[in-house]
């Protein structure tokens, strides 16, 4: 298995495409792992730039520590996994769901290694953030998974009954053995100011039906560089209800942005440019 | 030559892959079923997504860039996924044009 070691911890890594990743995908809390971008988004966006994926800790095949799940904890992980993997230069993030949240909090502490921002019904970190994540995690049983499968649905996990039991059973060993409640319900809100001067350009995808598209029309109106797309029909699920739409949104949002990175006459090697991939 | 060279032979190739699968899912129960082209990855082997990223890792390692199981899977839809079967898989890397 492909891993690296960062903060001390073991992290389940993937990377698609050859040459130094200059797009990033992060996903969701809870009952979801890097596999929801790995066979949706990321092979057709490896065609463009080399990609790179994480499960994030306690998620996925990374490791599961006790503690340590806050908003800051996770933005550390991610420097130091860019570190780990060798990633000097600025990245195209693409998240979704909490995925996104933590890429806006990646952006407002490190800027210089973020280039742009693809938030998919990204959650944003406000004084309500927390508790509305509380509420969901906290309810018992089965109300307790009707609640996760309707907020981290995985598109393989709710077709059989012993795989939504081992996808429970992973949400419960996060929901009960760690803090990752407390940590999130603790984390700093964003700072408004600092939001409102985010220098990088942002796509905001929401689906029409979700239930925090006002998240996405609140950062329109908020960060300075921002377009935000209503995708008609759909929930907080987008991504899984809308794959294609997503995934060709995504890859014009990075085929956009590289192709201005490598201008005629820029010598400069570059992976993806000699990729021999097929 | 009669037969083929083993990474396009069929029966070669479906030994592999079950193979694969077993260590994949690393459970005891896995080693009692029988894998053939009929078994599905879903209703059969029950593989969870993660899985099929550790699957497509050993793919990688075993058969080299020759088969991109990352963008074959990513060609298809949910339903189609779902449904897929091991001898599909088999023929894909079968079919495979030499790297």
């Amino acid at each position: 298995m492909a891993e690296v070691i960062a903060r001390g911890l073991r992290f389940h890594v993937q990377r698609l495409g050859h040459g130094q990743p200059a797009v990033l995908f992060l996903h969701g809390v809870v009952m979801d792992n890097l596999s929801s971008w790995y066979f949706s988004v990321a092979p057709a966006v490896a065609e463009v730039a080399p990609v790179l994926l994480y499960d994030l800790r306690g998620h996925g095949r990374s490791e599961r520590p006790p503690d340590g799940y806050g908003v800051a904890d996770m933005v550390a992980d991610l420097e130091a996994v860019l570190d780990a993997v060798g990633v000097d230069r600025p990245l195209h993030i693409v998240g979704n769901s909490f995925g996104g949240l933590l890429a806006l909090a990646f952006a407002l502490a490190h800027p210089d290694r973020v280039a742009s921002l693809v938030l998919v019904d990204a959650h944003v970190s406000d004084e309500g953030f927390g508790q509305q994540m509380a509420a969901t995690l906290k309810l018992q049983g089965e109300a307790r998974l009707a609640a996760i499968a309707e907020h981290f649905s995985d598109w393989l996990g709710r077709h059989s009954e012993r795989k939504r039991n081992r996808l429970a059973s992973t949400a419960r060993a996060l929901v009960e053995g760690t803090s990752l409640v407390a940590d999130l319900q603790a984390s700093v809100p964003f700072d408004r100011a600092a939001l409102g001067s985010l220098p990088h350009p942002v796509l905001a995808i929401y689906g029409e039906h979700s239930d925090i598209r006002h998240r996405g029309e609140d950062l329109a109106a908020t960060l300075p560089r921002c377009e935000l797309r209503i995708l008609p029909g759909c929930s907080h699920s987008v991504l899984w209800e809308a794959t294609a739409e997503v995934r060709a949104a995504v890859v014009a949002w990075i085929r956009a942005r590289t192709e201005a990175e490598h201008q005629p006459g820029e010598d400069r090697p570059c992976g993806s440019c000699s990729s021999s991939r097929p | 030559m009669a037969s083929a060279a083993p990474d396009r032979d069929p029966t070669a190739v479906l030994d592999t892959v079950a193979r694969l699968l077993r260590e994949v899912i690393g459970e005891d129960w896995v080693d009692e079923v029988e894998i053939t082209m009929d078994t599905s990855f879903s209703d059969d082997l029950e593989l969870e997504s993660i899985e099929f990223v550790a699957l497509a890792e050993q793919l990688q390692e075993t058969y080299g860039d020759r088969v991109d199981f990352v963008g074959w899977l990513s060609s298809m839809d949910l339903d189609e996924i779902i449904g897929l079967r091991v001898g599909q898989l088999v023929d894909f890397i079968v079919q495979c044009p030499p790297s």
